[in-house]
């Protein structure tokens, strides 16, 4: 008897544990950035331990419970930097994310916004939509990505989900070089949206009340186009030396080639790169590639050329930011005629 | 073997009428703003059947001692929710010890005597660790008596 007691013990400890942490159980509970999941039960019980008249006893008080609300907030970003176009050009993509961050599922309606203040003209919304899904998850605009209808395929998120929006747009032709243009994405949640703290009784997710969140459970963001017109011009040219002193293409003859690069407009080549892959009938001359007299190595280093072997046999050199004021910028190299 | 099955039923019984000496009651509230009649904001405690997360709610445990007799060692412990986070310093209780737990109520320490263990490294507990609220009375509860502990936690 007594050892089976000993025995029993434990096991009457572990069912104690057990209990207790039953006290605190949660159903169906899953916490996640967005906050506890709508629908919830929270509930809580007190235990009382005491000794009366030198018996230890122990008494639980009632349980209390709430459910968990559905908190409806809704946040916009923008994935995409300043966006260069062309004068005239069109289809050009602006790429946000929006982004479920309430705690229970919400449909989000979309709309596009291109008379803003602020800038300098304002983009056409392309036709027939000018809202896409970036479907392809490319970050671009493409042939599959599919468009958005209000109130047809308005995206249904998770608590915590995303989508990635692309707002389309086309630049007048008369705009010029340097100019600013705007264009907003705007996503308000379908259930309703307003001063944080407007409730919408049961109209969260299994019937719960809802109610608007920090956000105002609508968001808007605006991304810029960028006129950038600029005109360059480049001009390749070859000077041929053959081993007889001559100028005759023939075996073992070296090409001297310079492609002359220049800036002659207004407006800024951003990251201006010159990729000049070599004949198939050449070879390269090592150590052969110069800018404005200072040669580079062919090694992919710190200098700002290289002899780039990676696909197709090519001489690479990177400009940086090329405007009118930097003048003629002139790329020499030479191979030799196999 | 009869007999001390019987001794056992007997203790059992007196228990089972020793446990309704202490009456315990628990509601939850959380805090309303709303703007009075002189339109001023006032903020009031209602029942907390809506909450946020991000929202805090209110528990009062209400215990009183409804025997004849004085009741000593009174301890009342509160687990918390998993999806609730302690507000640090909200714990009140007039005459009480207030001490809490951050493994699940094996530990039972002062604020800041609890210390957590993760990955070897012992660390100071934080309030977001804790698992249970605990008040320990340094008096008795006198016959007739009521005390009432307090804590304040938010919804994550």
């Amino acid at each position: 008897m007594e050892s089976a007691s000993r025995f029993l013990a434990p096991v009457a400890n572990l069912l104690l544990g057990a209990s207790m942490l039953c006290a605190i159980c949660v159903l169906p509970g899953t916490a996640s950035a967005a906050g506890t999941a709508v629908g919830t039960l929270i509930e809580n019980t007190a235990s009382v331990d005491f000794t009366q008249l030198g018996v230890q006893q122990s008494t639980n008080s009632n349980t209390v419970s709430f459910v968990v609300a559905e908190r409806i907030d809704v946040v916009v970003t923008l994935r995409s930097g300043q966006v260069a176009v062309l004068p005239g050009a069109t289809a050009q993509a602006l790429l946000f994310t929006v982004t479920n961050t309430g705690n229970g599922t919400e449909a989000v309606g979309l709309a596009i916004d291109s008379l803003l203040v602020g800038d300098d003209f304002d983009p056409i919304p392309a036709l027939p939509d000018s809202i896409f899904f970036d479907t392809d998850n490319s970050g671009d605009f493409n042939v599959g990505d599919v468009a958005y209808a209000a109130g047809v395929n308005d995206p249904v998120l998770a608590a915590d989900e995303s989508i990635d929006v692309l707002l389309v747009n086309d630049i007048p032709g008369t705009v010029a070089d340097g100019n600013l243009a705007r264009s907003e994405l705007r996503a308000t949640a379908a259930t309703g949206s307003g001063a944080p703290g407007t409730v919408f009784a049961g109209q969260g997710d299994a019937g719960v009340d809802a109610v608007i969140g920090t956000t105002g459970a609508t968001a808007a963001v605006f991304g810029e186009y960028v006129v950038d017109d600029v005109t360059i011009n480049i001009v390749k040219s070859q000077v041929v030396s053959d081993p007889m002193g001559g100028t005759e293409p023939v075996v073992g003859a070296t090409i001297s080639y310079t492609i002359s690069v220049e800036v002659v407009s207004a407006g800024t080549a951003a990251a201006a790169t010159i990729n000049d892959v070599i004949p198939t009938w050449s070879t390269f001359v090592p150590n052969s590639i110069t800018l404005n007299g200072t040669t580079f190595t062919d090694a992919t280093d710190g200098d700002a050329g290289e002899y780039d072997l990676t696909g197709a046999p090519a001489v690479v050199v990177r400009l940086g930011d090329l405007t009118q004021a930097d003048g003629l910028q002139s790329i020499v190299f030479q191979v030799t005629i196999e | 073997m009869k007999l001390t099955t019987g001794i056992a039923l007997l203790l059992l019984s007196f228990t089972a009428v020793a446990q309704s000496h202490l009456d315990v009651q628990t509601t939850v509230q959380k805090e309303v703003v709303f703007e009075n009649a002189a339109g001023e904001e006032e903020t009031r405690l209602v029942q907390a059947d809506r909450v946020m997360p991000g929202e805090k709610v209110i528990y009062t445990i209400t215990f009183t001692n409804v025997s004849d007799e004085n009741a000593d060692n009174v301890v009342i412990t509160n687990p918390l929710a998993k999806d609730l986070l302690y507000v640090e310093g909200s714990a009140t209780g007039e005459g009480m010890d207030i001490q809490f737990s951050a493994n699940d109520g094996e530990i039972f320490a002062a604020a800041a005597e609890l210390t957590v263990t993760e990955n070897g490294e012992t660390r100071p507990a934080k309030a977001e660790d804790f698992t249970h609220v605990r008040w320990v009375m340094r008096n008795d509860l006198a016959a007739g008596a009521q005390g009432i502990a307090r804590f304040a936690a938010i919804l994550e």
